[in-house]
């Protein structure tokens, strides 16, 4: 970023701007282009998307341009590619989706990047590379690889590099598969860099990034008798600095810690993260948005968030009974839970995520609303990602929704929102002010205002 | 009663969401399933109480008129809310009593389908007596593990005791003549709360037939619209190949159903179908 910003902090007394927004402008969006899945790398550089189609896209940042000030780095394409297609499972009659649930990244070893995708069966590792010269003068081939008739040679020459375009080159070094019958929802590199773990519905495997073949399960919780399934696992992840520990969330709203040195198999939790259940809220859809949608470690690895439909908690790893902070993403919903069974919004997975100094998190919403929670001062901001703001450096209002009563100026009322705009996937730049916001098929990218 | 209604709605679209998850790309997601089967029976065990409490209401009338002194804690399930669904509930007093015993014993026994027998009874203890007040009151206040395990506890009781039908039927909860549907034939002997008298358990025993019949009597003509509705569907699901992950999406369909809703054939069919 060009100039004094601060780093990775930020809430209420900053203020975001539109920077850039990518997909395309008109509404009817192609269901291959819905992003599933948004997610900086760890030098906050390149920023990957997958979406429904089975296509990943990075974009990278360009580099800062000191000789002036108020130009702000843009993010722009860098690399796209098929990860994954759709496939049929001809023993089980299935389709296999292509959607990509999540991208994690490798830290960086050497020139090239490393990427983990996944889609709901397979797991694969890409290398991304940069390739900007290519040998010339080759003695046995013409330059468009034809072989030359060997008659014809009457001198010989050493090849030379030459300069070209820069291309960037992603190719699958590895492919997992097969390691899991249900869903895979979750995968999570661990600390050590040489193991990651993939979690489905029921099970969780430990996987070495050299060895595709097999893989350890660490976690089954799949009943003997499938008839008393009562809840299943909805997300997993390595703990960011012990490479021991990871956590796991359930549909019924309780977070496992568990510890890979205790035992093979971590069916029993090291520690359980379970809050009581608030009687006073109770109704028909109590079960289904306690679920936890997300669960993230914070970058200092003592605290932990989970989301759930209508909260945001963050949990200090050393209290099992109940979460530190909670806040209320979008309260105004509790009250319309009926109908939002019935369109099935109630079962949309909202993810959350940490800035880089784990003072402000951030969670999507509807409308294409979005909500900045800062934990140091206490507060909250609504915004919205909308091409309605989308001039340069325009500032971002802050967004009220009106619950009930006399709707004010500004404020929009809860039967206004729009439920089809949802804001499932953000990603925070592990350093600077910097946000990803994938609305349903656009990505927007926001960034502290410079002044 | 709107909240019968309304229950109803919220059964038929949480069939038809599990129907078309059949037929969604990408095969049967398991975690939707398992959230959609949990409602479904929710909806069902306020749409059965809801009936017999309407049945008995006349017959019970007295007792009633004792129920509708509950304390407000105990009016966890459905507080007079905004929502839709929880404001058509809380207008049944009853309703409120049954859901906190219900939820609590069902996250306590989340690893049991007797959860769900200990569920169905708890629906039907509140439209009980007085001494089913008393022990009401002591499940809506105390935390789950306590409600399990507190040999006074008689909720559970009271619903093996069956509703009197009768005003005879008088402040010795644990009376059964007219006996009740579902979960009281399931019951396990550490699901009671001990403080049962033995007598009361023989009777719920030997009337476990009769509570059947006359369950699968009141039930068969309401289950019936939603069969009709969804036979066409079902048909399908019976041919379908036992692949794993439908089979346990169906089981998890079946999870809440299967043991409450065996002995009532319209209901069997449509859910074995699954």
């Amino acid at each position: 970023m060009c100039g004094g910003l601060r780093a990775g902090g930020g809430g209420n007394d900053v203020q975001w701007c539109f920077s850039q927004v990518k997909g395309a402008i008109d509404d009817d969006v192609a269901e291959a282009d819905i992003i599933s899945t948004v997610e900086f790398n760890h030098s906050g550089e390149l920023l990957a998307t997958g979406d429904k189609g089975g296509r990943v896209v990075i974009f990278q940042q360009e580099t800062e341009n000191k000789s002036q000030p108020q130009c702000r780095s843009e993010y722009n394409v860098y690399s796209t590619f098929q990860s994954h297609e759709p496939e049929f499972d001809y023993l089980k009659s299935l389709e296999i989706e292509e959607k990509i649930n999540k991208i994690r990244w490798l830290p960086q070893k050497n020139a090239a990047q490393f990427l983990l995708s996944t889609n709901d069966k397979t797991i694969k590792l890409w290398k991304i590379s940069e390739r900007d010269k290519r040998p010339e003068g080759y003695n046995l081939k013409e330059e468009d690889g034809r072989y030359r008739d060997a008659a014809t040679i009457t001198t010989l020459r050493v090849p030379v590099f030459r300069p070209m375009d820069l291309m960037v080159e992603a190719s699958p070094r590895r492919v997992f598969a097969n390691g899991h019958t249900y869903h895979i929802n979750s995968i999570s590199v661990n600390s050590d860099n040489e193991t990651y773990l993939s979690a489905d519905d029921l099970r969780i495997n430990l996987w070495h990034l050299e060895i595709t073949d097999r893989s350890f399960n660490v976690v089954d919780i799949k009943p003997a008798n499938m008839e008393e399934l009562t809840e299943v696992i909805t997300a997993a992840e390595f703990h960011p600095h012990q490479c021991n520990t990871f956590v796991y969330s359930s549909s019924k709203g309780t977070i496992r810690l568990c510890d890979m040195r205790a035992s093979a198999l971590c069916d029993k939790h090291s520690k359980l993260f379970e809050e009581p259940e608030d009687p006073s809220n109770r109704s028909f859809f109590s079960e289904i948005i306690s679920s936890i949608s997300d669960v993230k470690f914070s970058h200092n690895g003592r605290y932990m968030m989970t989301r759930d439909y209508l909260s945001v908690k963050i949990w200090d790893l050393n209290m099992e009974n109940r979460p530190v902070e909670t806040y209320q993403v979008h309260e105004y919903l509790r009250s319309k839970l009926c109908s939002l069974y019935e369109n099935d919004c109630i079962f949309d997975k909202f993810e959350c995520c940490w800035n880089g100094n784990d003072s402000v998190v951030m969670t999507g919403s509807y409308n294409n609303f979005f909500r900045m929670l800062d934990r140091s001062q206490r507060r909250d901001v609504t915004l919205e990602a909308s091409r309605e703001s989308c001039k340069p450096r325009q500032v971002l209002k802050p967004r009220r929704v009106c619950a009930g009563g006399k709707r004010k100026k500004d404020e929009i009322s809860v039967d206004s929102l729009d439920f089809n705009k949802k804001i499932l996937h953000t990603a925070w730049h592990p350093q600077e002010n910097i946000i990803a916001v994938a609305t349903t098929n656009n990505l927007y990218i926001f960034q502290e205002k410079v002044n | 009663m709107e909240y019968k209604v309304e229950a109803h709605r919220i059964m038929s679209i949480s069939l038809g969401k599990i129907y078309n998850s059949r037929v969604q790309r990408g095969g049967i997601k398991l975690h939707k399933n398992l959230l959609v089967s949990l409602v479904l029976r929710s909806a069902r065990q306020v749409y059965l109480s809801d009936y017999y409490s309407g049945a008995c209401l006349n017959a019970q009338s007295e007792r009633e008129g004792n129920e509708w002194d509950i304390t407000d804690s105990e009016r966890e399930k459905f507080p007079p809310s905004a929502t839709e669904c929880d404001r058509v509930e809380s207008t049944e007093e009853p309703q409120p009593n049954e859901q906190p015993e219900k939820e609590r014993e069902y996250r306590e026994n989340d690893d049991e389908v007797k959860s769900d027998q200990v569920d169905c009874t708890s629906t039907l203890q509140e439209q009980n007596q007085n001494s089913s007040l008393d022990s009401v009151a002591k499940v809506s206040s105390e935390t789950p593990p306590e409600s399990i395990t507190e040999p006074k506890e008689s909720p559970s009781d009271s619903a093996v005791a069956e509703r009197d039908s009768t005003p005879e039927a008088n402040g010795e909860s644990h009376q059964p003549p007219k006996p009740y549907v579902c979960s009281n034939r399931k019951r396990s002997a550490e699901e009671s709360e001990s403080g049962d008298s033995p007598q009361k358990r023989t009777k719920v025993a030997s009337s476990n037939a009769k509570e059947d019949e006359e369950a699968e009597e009141m039930d068969t003509s309401n289950v019936s619209n939603l069969i009709t509705i969804f036979g066409s569907s079902f048909s399908g699901l019976l041919s379908k190949e036992s692949a794993k992950p439908e089979a346990e999406a169906e089981d998890s369909g079946q999870i809440c159903c299967d043991q409450m809703l065996k002995n009532l054939n319209p209901w069997s069919t449509a859910i074995v179908a699954f």
